[in-house]
């Protein structure tokens, strides 16, 4: 009975996802926020974010007859992002007598950021300080750790969904995942 | 009260739980800034087109070699010009005459020899008509006429 009715759902989300791709205008409008800002985030590369943004909308435009629902819109979408992000990494890595960062993303971009719940000038600068530590020690990761860690954290992805975005065992996802977060506590420990 | 062993390790709990804090505070602040950059992004007109790899990767083979061609297309004709020797008499006798040259010499031995053998034609012989008609010394029935009259 119970394997009926997951059945069902499952069904029942397929044809949710098949209708919500066949307004594709409306995808873009709700999607492309949440691609963006996972590009960014890994890229910290303003023009290469939006570029790929843009592509990984046409190749899901051109891909979207190959879309048989069995994961989320929005997993799928992230899958595509992800890969186009390793193709790019694999070129920039190939072209490196080029100009390679073109409008590199700096934690002084953040500087018009007031986190929640502060007001007070000390608090605001305390948050910023703590985000600054974060975000160079996010640098310093591995492309496949940064990754993870931009889905979990910032997306905040559920792992098995991660794993499944971008091809990858659960185990070797929670271990990427542990290496990253002993990076960032290690730099934020410095930062002390 | 705590002591010994048991207050150490209470100790170190209360600071692992105040690390582990930390951090979840530090990593929301992270996700939150992100979330806000990205908002203050996609606000705004994006200005450079996709590049798609294997153009650039074309381009890159392209560029070089098109580079290449041009340096050559402006060097060859330059080169050429400073080093060019000018044509002296002397080589224009020395030259020897080409396919067009003995042509055009061959045609003109021809009509040469047209006009100077018409020119150089002998006598005409009794049986071809006479130039002129009107002269008298060169009438045939004339001069049979006049030697008939020397017979009488």
């Amino acid at each position: 009975m119970e394997e009926i009715a997951g059945n069902e759902l499952a069904i029942e989300k397929r044809e949710q996802a098949m209708l919500e791709l066949a307004d594709f205008d409306e995808v873009v409008r709700v999607y492309r926020p949440r691609i963006l800002r996972f590009l960014l985030s890994s890229l910290t590369d303003r023009d290469a974010a939006e570029a790929l943004t843009q592509e990984c909308f046409m190749k899901a435009w051109s891909a979207r007859h190959q879309f048989r629902g069995d994961s989320s819109l929005s997993t799928w979408l992230t899958r595509i992002a992800v890969n186009l992000m390793r193709d790019h990494l694999r070129s920039r890595s190939l072209r490196f007598w080029q100009k390679t960062r073109g409008a590199a993303l700096d934690v002084m971009d953040i500087s018009d950021w007031i986190p929640d719940g502060r007001s007070s000038p000390e608090s605001i600068t305390v948050a910023r300080d703590r985000v600054a530590a974060v975000w160079s020690a996010v640098k310093e990761l591995s492309a496949h750790q940064r990754t993870v860690f931009v889905l979990r954290f910032v997306e905040e992805m559920e792992l098995e969904e991660i794993a499944s975005t971008i091809g990858m065992n659960l185990s070797t996802v929670k271990s990427h995942l542990y290496r990253a977060l002993a990076v960032i506590r290690e730099r934020m420990g410095e930062e002390k | 009260m705590k002591f010994g062993r048991e207050a150490v390790n209470q100790s170190e709990s209360d600071d692992t739980r105040e690390e582990v804090r930390e951090m979840a505070e530090a990593l929301s602040l992270y996700r939150s800034a992100m979330h806000h950059l990205a908002e203050r992004e996609a606000a705004r007109p994006f200005a450079a087109e996709p590049r798609p790899a294997r153009t650039l990767r074309l381009r890159l083979i392209l560029a070089p070699a098109l580079t290449a061609a041009v340096a050559a297309g402006v060097l060859v004709p330059v080169y050429s010009h400073f080093h060019h020797r000018p044509t002296t008499v002397t080589d224009a006798r020395n030259a020897q005459p080409g396919p067009a040259d003995v042509r055009a010499n061959v045609d003109d031995t021809v009509l040469m020899n047209q006009i100077d053998s018409e020119l150089s034609e002998d006598v005409p012989d009794a049986l071809r008509p006479l130039a002129d008609p009107s002269d008298p010394g060169t009438n045939s029935s004339s001069v049979l006429e006049k030697k008939d009259v020397a017979k009488e």
